[in-house]
Order: C-alpha cells, then sequence, then structure tokens
C-alpha cells in the first residue's frame, strides 16, 4: 500500500511538470528540452533554504518556484529568439549548463554527492510525516496548477498562445509582441516546475544533480507528448501512465540492474512510434511544426 | 583529481592546447559525419551519437572478446558502423521521410533512437567502464613542454587523412557531386536524374563511418562506456554550428575552436566546466552569429 502511494505522489509531481510544460510545448509550439533544469532549480533553492537558513519549507517551496521562474526568464531570454530545432537545442544547452552548475558548485550544492535530510512540510505546527498526508498535500498543488493552467490557456493570453502555435508571423501582424508572450510562457512554466521540484525535494528528502539530467527532461516531454500536445486532460493521463507503467517492470521479478535501462528502452521506443504514428499523442491537437 | 592534470593551475599551457587540437580532431570526425547527414536529410541526427558509442563497442567485442587482429578489427567497426546508420534510417528515418514530417518529429525520434540504443548497449554489456587498451601504458613523447601518446598521434594521423579523403571524394567523385547537388536544391537534383535516396544513404554510410572511426579511435585512447555517446554528439552539434550548419570546412573549423576553447577554459577551473562551456559557446553563437564562421547569412532566416 505505502508503495502504491508513493508511486501516486511520484505521479502527482510529474502531473504539475508535465502541464507546465504542456504550456509551452503543446500550448505555445516552443519546443523546449530543457524543463528539468526548472524543477532542479527549484528543489535546490528550496532544500538549501531550508538546510541552511532553516526556513519553513513553505518559504523555501515559494522561493523556490520565484527563483524558477527568474531563471525561466534568463534561460528564455535567448531561447524565444530561435525556431524550431535551434530553439530546442539551446534549451537543451541551457539544461546541460544548469545539470553542471548542480554538478560543480559542489561548495554550495555538495555536487555529486547530493544534499540529504532535507526537512518535510508541516501545516500548522504539525509535521506531515505519513504519506497519506502527502499525497492531499500534492494533490492540493495538482489541483491548484491544474485550475490556473485551465484559466491561462481558456484567457485572452492563452488564444494569443495558440495564435503564435499556429501562425507566428500571423500573430505578429495583429500587433502581438511575440516574444514577449513567449518569455512570459517560459516564465509560468518555469515558476510551476520549480513547485514540481520543491515538492520532490521535500518528499523524497535527498536530492542531487542525477535526479534533474536531460533524461529527466525528455521523460516529461515524452509525457506530454504521449498524452496529447495542448490538452490537460492529456498531460494527466501522459504522467499517470507513464509513471506507473514502468513500475509494472518489479512485477516482473527484474533487477534493477535490467529494469532501468529496460525502462528507458520503452521511453526510446514509445517516442519513435509517437513520433511515427501519431505525433500528436493520444488525444493531443497539436503536432510540431 | 587534482595531480592527474585535470585540476586548476597545474597544467600546462601546452598541454592543454596539445589536449585541444586532439579533442578537436575528435569533434571534427563526429561533426563532419553529422553535416554530411545533415546537408542531405537536414534535421539535427542524435542517434549520430550512438553510432559514435556504437563504434567504440563494436571494436572492444572484436579486439577483446573475438581476440581479432587490432587492425581489422578497426575496418570491421567501422563497416558495423556504416552498417548500423543504414538500418537506423531504413528503420525509423524512411517512414518519418514518406510522411514528410518536420525537422522537430525527426529530431525526437532520432532522440529516441539514440535512448533505446544506449539503453540496449547498457544491457548487454553493462553500465560500468570498459577499456580496450592491453598492456602496460607507455610514456608518452615530449613536445614543446607538452606529453603526446603513440595513441594520440594515430588519433592525429588517421583523422587527418580520413578528413583528407573526405575532402577529397565530396569535390572530385561524380557521387559527391551529386550529394553536393541534393543538399543545394533536392528538387532540382531529382529533375535531372539523381535518386535522393540513393543519397541520403551514402551520406549515413559516410557520416556513420565517420562517426564510428571517432568511437573507435577513442575507444584505443580512453574506457568507454555506454552514455559516452551523449556529449560527443552535442559537441559534434556545437561545432557544426558553431562552424557554418552543413559546411564541411565549417565543421572542422568549428571542432578545433571548440577543441581548445573547451581545454583552454578549463585553465583554471575544474575539468567537470567543460559541458557548460560548449554550450555557453553555441548560446553566445545562436544570439550574435547564428549562422557560425563559415555560413551565410541567408541560413539566418531559419534559425
Amino acid at each position: 500500500m505505502e508503495y502504491i502511494l508513493h508511486i501516486l505522489v511520484i505521479a502527482c509531481i510529474y502531473i504539475i511538470l508535465t502541464l507546465s510544460l504542456n504550456l509551452i510545448v503543446g500550448y505555445t509550439g516552443l519546443p523546449a528540452l530543457g524543463h528539468a533544469a526548472f524543477s532542479c532549480i527549484g528543489a535546490y533553492t528550496s532544500s538549501l533554504l531550508a538546510l541552511n537558513a532553516g526556513l519553513s519549507p513553505w518559504i523555501g517551496l515559494f522561493t523556490g518556484a520565484c527563483v524558477a521562474a527568474i531563471s525561466g526568464i534568463v534561460i528564455g531570454y535567448p531561447a524565444v529568439r530561435l525556431k524550431g530545432d535551434y530553439l530546442a537545442l539551446a534549451t537543451f544547452g541551457l539544461g546541460v549548463i544548469v545539470y553542471s552548475i548542480a554538478k560543480n558548485w559542489v561548495s554550495l550544492t555538495r555536487g555529486p554527492m547530493g544534499l540529504p535530510g532535507i526537512p518535510g512540510f508541516s501545516v500548522a505546527g504539525f509535521q506531515l510525516s505519513g504519506i497519506w498526508s502527502y499525497l492531499l498535500l500534492v494533490l492540493v498543488f495538482v489541483a491548484i496548477t491544474i485550475f490556473i493552467i485551465n484559466r491561462i490557456v481558456n484567457s485572452p493570453f492563452g488564444r494569443i498562445l495558440r495564435s503564435i502555435r499556429e501562425d507566428e508571423i500571423a500573430s505578429e501582424s495583429l500587433g502581438k509582441d511575440t516574444t514577449r508572450y513567449k518569455l512570459l510562457v517560459f516564465i509560468i512554466g518555469a515558476f510551476f516546475a520549480g513547485i514540481a521540484g520543491s515538492l520532490y525535494s521535500h518528499y523524497i528528502t535527498f536530492i542531487d544533480p542525477s535526479s534533474f539530467t536531460l533524461i529527466e527532461s525528455i521523460t516529461i516531454l515524452l509525457m506530454v507528448i504521449f498524452g496529447g500536445m495542448g490538452r490537460i486532460s492529456g498531460s494527466i493521463v501522459g504522467a499517470i501512465i507513464l509513471v506507473v507503467f514502468p513500475e509494472l517492470l518489479r512485477f516482473l521479478g527484474m533487477p534493477s540492474s535490467i529494469a532501468a535501462p529496460m525502462r528507458q528502452m520503452i521511453y526510446g521506443l514509445l517516442l519513435i512510434f509517437l513520433m511515427i504514428k501519431r505525433p500528436q499523442g493520444i488525444m493531443g491537437v497539436y503536432r510540431f511544426k | 583529481m587534482l595531480f592527474i592534470g585535470f585540476g586548476g593551475g597545474k597544467v600546462l599551457l601546452q598541454q592543454l592546447i596539445l589536449n585541444g587540437i586532439i579533442a578537436g580532431s575528435i569533434y571534427a570526425l563526429i561533426a563532419i559525419g553529422f553535416s554530411v547527414i545533415y546537408r542531405t536529410v537536414k534535421f539535427f541526427n542524435l542517434a549520430h551519437g550512438i553510432v559514435y558509442t556504437a563504434g567504440a563497442y563494436f571494436a572492444y567485442t572484436l579486439t577483446i572478446s573475438l581476440h581479432l587482429n587490432i587492425i581489422l578489427s578497426f575496418f570491421l567497426s567501422i563497416i558495423f558502423a556504416a552498417l548500423l546508420g543504414i538500418a537506423i534510417d531504413r528503420c525509423f528515418y524512411y517512414p518519418l521521410r514518406k510522411k514528410s514530417a518536420s525537422n522537430m518529429i525527426f529530431l525526437l525520434a532520432s532522440f529516441g533512437v539514440f535512448i533505446f540504443l544506449q539503453n540496449l548497449i547498457q544491457l548487454i554489456y553493462g553500465a560500468q567502464i570498459l577499456t580496450i587498451r592491453t598492456g602496460p601504458v607507455k610514456e608518452g613523447h615530449h613536445l614543446c613542454g607538452a606529453v603526446i601518446t603513440d595513441i594520440q598521434i594515430l588519433i592525429l594521423v588517421v583523422s587527418s587523412l580520413l578528413l583528407v579523403i573526405l575532402w577529397l571524394f565530396i569535390q572530385k567523385s561524380k557521387l559527391g557531386k551529386a550529394m553536393r547537388a541534393v543538399s543545394d536544391d533536392p528538387i532540382a537534383a531529382n529533375v535531372v536524374g539523381i535518386n535522393p535516396e540513393r543519397i541520403i544513404m551514402t551520406s549515413f554510410v559516410i557520416g556513420s563511418a565517420l562517426a564510428g572511426a571517432a568511437g573507435i579511435l577513442i575507444s584505443y585512447e580512453t574506457n568507454i562506456e555506454p552514455t559516452m555517446g551523449f556529449s560527443a554528439i552535442l559537441k559534434g552539434i556545437i561545432a557544426s554550428i558553431i562552424g557554418g550548419i552543413g559546411s564541411i570546412p565549417g565543421a572542422v573549423l568549428g571542432a578545433f575552436f571548440l577543441g581548445l576553447a573547451e581545454n583552454l577554459g578549463i585553465w583554471k577551473i575544474s575539468a567537470g566546466w567543460k559541458d557548460c562551456i560548449a554550450f555557453a559557446i553555441l548560446i553566445i553563437f545562436l544570439l550574435i552569429r547564428p549562422w557560425g564562421f563559415l555560413g551565410t547569412k541567408t541560413e539566418k532566416e531559419k534559425i
């Protein structure tokens, strides 16, 4: 039971990541491949504030999300000026840079040794210790994320995002400053990814750079594409299926030295299959142009 | 770490320049293979990196497991790498070409191929590092204050030889001319009777053979591991872009520039920052001079 609940918590964190990336990739059509960088920044900010300054994880969560959003400006600034493949490559590169910083700035992040003993959340003076309470906590955050992203995509702002996705020159000709909107989307996406990273770090209580590699970014992107580009329900379904399904490999009795590459192989094949057969995903409305 | 030539301040400048040139020649092989393929298919083929890894593992299997002669296994591994390149193209990219998929879809599919094959290699050989080197490590030769090993000389010689052969092939042979024609204008090339599929296949053979050769050469120099191809292909792509995408002299120039910049960049800091330096250079180029050293400014429209 404990194990199933753990998988659910992880799935919920991935739902937040997938939704926020879907806003960038699926709704605005920007192929960003460095989403794990934002959750990395959120996770490290929040954990370091809790460990070094003794601040409450709640403050850490909010600060982490804000720092991630600011990094969204830094990362988004060069990225949104590029198109297609080059944007993908630039975000890729920025992901590598953030990962390198987490790994090599040893005096701050302890590098590959990671940060152990990150304190958990507490609500009104009570430490959240049971896994049920954590599930409840992340569910609340998932609900908030779905609510806000839903409001964003159905607002006039969301319509501009979709118009950028469909025809950027046409939306420019209507007087929309598309660069500004694309940058805003990066900031919003980064904010939510920062929240997800912070939730993850306080739940697992240990982080190291290996949790935020490029493969991680691609996994999140695969969830977006698999569920459906430009659809909120798609992201939820995609995240849940791709978190739960590889866990079944464990029940087949595979040792983890086989299960880990096996899981990646399935992800790789699924990505190829989707690109050939259904690049918009199960219930998506957009495919990469 | 500090005492074996990685740490800050302890390494001689000459050694770093030499290391940069050797890294540059490996990057050049990868970048040129990447560019040859890019010129005909016009997408970022990330699976190129796994051909590099596979080249190293073919060499390992043939030399260590099957005890073949090292020269024979070198050529056999190159052939296998070329075949792997064709197989990837026929199995995965051909169906996408039939559907005239967008560049981004090709890029993600090639990433899928990369992840799949990398983990397949890991499943077969395990995640640990392997080494081809047999016998004791010989001391290198001294050259202007730097140390160069026999294998490093071999890398420099073989890679420059391959570059010259490729350059002659593309400039002088009929097939090379056809490749340039397809790269400049695929439709017009088709009109004059050049079969584009045949040219794409040729470019995958040449490109993959070069990537395989780079992988084999590096396997003589250092340890190999399943994840080695990732950083390599990224460096290859960065070198191609800063040299001017699709330009073969540009790819060589970009590769040596990148190799030197990376190695000189870690003069005072730890070697772990190399990837960071490489991508910082890429992003600066994309913002300031996206068409690279030798690219034409018209390419900017696509960026």
